[in-house]
């Protein structure tokens, strides 16, 4: 059984199609790549799936069940994470409680405030947050906010991680560090699917690789098929991979 | 909300032994001050009890709510008709008028907040002006000609009552925090939607905070009502008393735990010295403050003194980051 599957997945906003009949399939412990230009509907892809936008037709099953009417967060309760493109902080509030919300509210939350703090705090350590916990939200630098997200989408102990873009800005070291955390993540049998221009990052973490353009999925497969694909390097690579270096 | 999450116990218990000293040099002060003194502070009671409810949902859950006066109505109101009535005693009928404000802003807030931003305030406003109407058109309140209560022996049972409420809602203010649902609260006031992708509703919690609030400002309600023993519409209804608790609010710092109360002591007691010097100053002064305020400290004195300290070696971080 497929962890994710879209079956032909619309969004319609008024008359343009930011998602146009996608077909996607995820399984547990796979970690996917989904690039392609801006605007080719990839954040609405992952708003469809976390449920914070109404597909206009088609059908999501997580786990073999059908996500129909479930809101946002009845779905990050069933284990369905993600991050934001422009990072989400919950301003007000230090590191280690930010993180510690989403123990609380997971399906099967922490017992008490003070465990999901200690929770909190070993989520901070794995992906390098550690120095910042008892900072406020609202003073962290962008690359550390990114740091955040990830780290509130893991203290969910998600089965699916839905990966908005949480590499850009980052130092080549920071990519790295991030790859091997996100590496780990999928290695423990969640599925990730990693949306990201810093095409370094997919290529070393991703075995599959698809690509949406105009909202329409015009490739799907292997990582090496995918970027020698002609219709890919001219919608969004430009040139063949590896050849710009 | 951004309390500490690892104080040491020993500034912990020195807070502790602070607050135990105030509260009883303030249950004192009745048995050897003068019944001016006694009045005044019991004035600055209820606005402290006022502005920390009003942080329920106004600071951590960052709902502006523009009509908290309806639930001082319907206190003050529930309280009157059951003690003129129904012949009820006082505490009794009080803890009616707060369970009837509690169950009103249930039921209005599952409809109200699901708004956002200004439709919500402008909606929460809305509703105060209606509960006015609603208070001035039925029999059973005297309409617009009011509704005399018993009078109480003696004024200082009055202080009490509002010491008691002060100290409840600054008490409900420093637990939420450290709630599970302070942490949602938190959340929403933060970002809604990212909230809830970590799992949280955000309606219940938004209730929650509403009806908590409601509650005080409900009780606060019934207490000013056996207090001043003639009400009408408009006074109870006056929107000054829930303008006066957001100002309060903003001037101390929205959200956190002490800042409400800090802001209503400051600003009652300002109120009170230029009241009684001119009333034309009084409007003026309060009129220029909200103006100051919303240029230069937008998140109220709390966070100005926070700032502050942030440009002083504060020993305690450079303990931890030592440690660290």
């Amino acid at each position: 059984m497929m962890l994710l599957e879209a079956r032909s997945v619309t969004k319609l906003f008024g008359c343009l199609r930011a998602v146009d009949a996608v077909d996607l399939t995820l399984a547990a412990g796979e970690v996917v790549g989904l690039i392609g230009p801006n605007g080719a509907g990839k954040s609405t892809l992952v708003n469809l799936i976390s449920g914070l936008e109404r597909p206009t037709s088609g059908t999501l099953v997580f786990a073999g069940h059908p996500l129909q009417g479930e809101g946002p967060a009845a779905r990050a309760r069933q284990g369905i994470a993600r991050t934001f493109q422009v990072p989400q902080s919950f301003g007000t509030m230090r590191v280690r409680q930010n993180v510690a919300v989403a123990a609380l509210f997971r399906g099967q939350p922490a017992a008490s405030v003070p465990l999901a703090l200690r929770e909190a705090d070993e989520v901070l350590e794995f992906v390098g947050l550690t120095a910042k916990a008892d900072a406020v939200a609202e003073t962290l630098t962008t690359p550390d906010l990114r740091r955040l997200e990830l780290a509130k989408a893991l203290a969910l102990r998600p089965r699916l991680l839905l990966l908005d873009e949480v590499m850009a800005g980052l130092t080549p070291a920071e990519v790295n560090g991030l790859i091997a955390v996100v590496r780990d993540v999928g290695a423990r049998g969640v599925g990730v699917l990693v949306i990201e221009h810093v095409l370094r990052a997919v290529m070393g973490l991703c075995s599959r690789i698809v690509v949406l353009h105009h909202g329409q999925k015009i490739a799907d497969g292997a990582r090496a098929e995918v970027v020698a694909n002609p219709a890919v390097i001219q919608a969004y690579l430009g040139v063949p991979y590896g050849a710009a270096a | 909300m951004a309390e500490p999450t690892a104080g040491t116990s020993l500034t912990r218990a020195a807070e502790g032994l602070i607050a135990i000293v105030l509260v009883l040099l303030l249950a004192f002060i009745p048995l050897v001050a003068s019944t001016y003194l006694i009045r005044i502070l019991t004035g600055i009671f209820l606005f402290v009890a006022l502005a920390s409810a009003w942080n329920l949902i106004g600071g951590y859950a960052g709902y502006a709510d523009f009509g908290p006066t309806a639930f001082l109505g319907i206190g003050a109101y529930t309280t009157g008709i059951l003690m003129t009535q129904a012949h009820m005693p006082f505490p009794l009928a009080l803890a009616a008028g707060g369970l009837c404000a509690m169950g009103a802003a249930a039921g209005i807030g599952a409809v109200l907040l699901r708004l956002r931003g200004h439709y919500f305030a402008i909606a929460s406003l809305g509703f105060m002006l209606v509960m006015e109407q609603v208070a001035a058109n039925l029999e059973i309140t005297g309409g617009g000609s009011g509704m005399n209560l018993p009078v109480a022996r003696g004024f200082t049972p009055f202080y009490y009552w509002m010491l008691t409420l002060a100290l409840a809602a600054i008490g409900t203010g420093a637990l939420v925090p450290r709630l599970r649902a302070g942490y949602a609260l938190g959340a929403i006031r933060g970002n809604q939607e990212a909230a809830q992708v970590v799992g949280v509703r955000p309606l219940p919690y938004k209730v929650l905070a509403y009806v908590g609030s409601a509650l005080f400002f409900a009780l606060a309600g019934g207490v000013y009502a056996y207090w001043f023993t003639f009400i009408d519409p408009p006074t109870v209804f006056d929107p000054d008393f829930g303008i006066q608790a957001i100002v309060m609010v903003l001037f101390g710092g929205a959200g956190t735990v002490l800042g409400p109360a800090g802001g209503a002591i400051v600003l009652k007691s300002l109120d009170i010295l230029l009241t009684n010097t001119s009333g034309l100053l009084h409007n003026v002064f309060f009129g220029g403050l909200i103006c100051v305020l919303v240029l230069f400290a937008p998140r109220g004195l709390v966070e100005l003194l926070r700032a502050g300290r942030r440009h002083l070696p504060d020993r305690r971080r450079l303990q931890r980051s030592g440690a660290g």
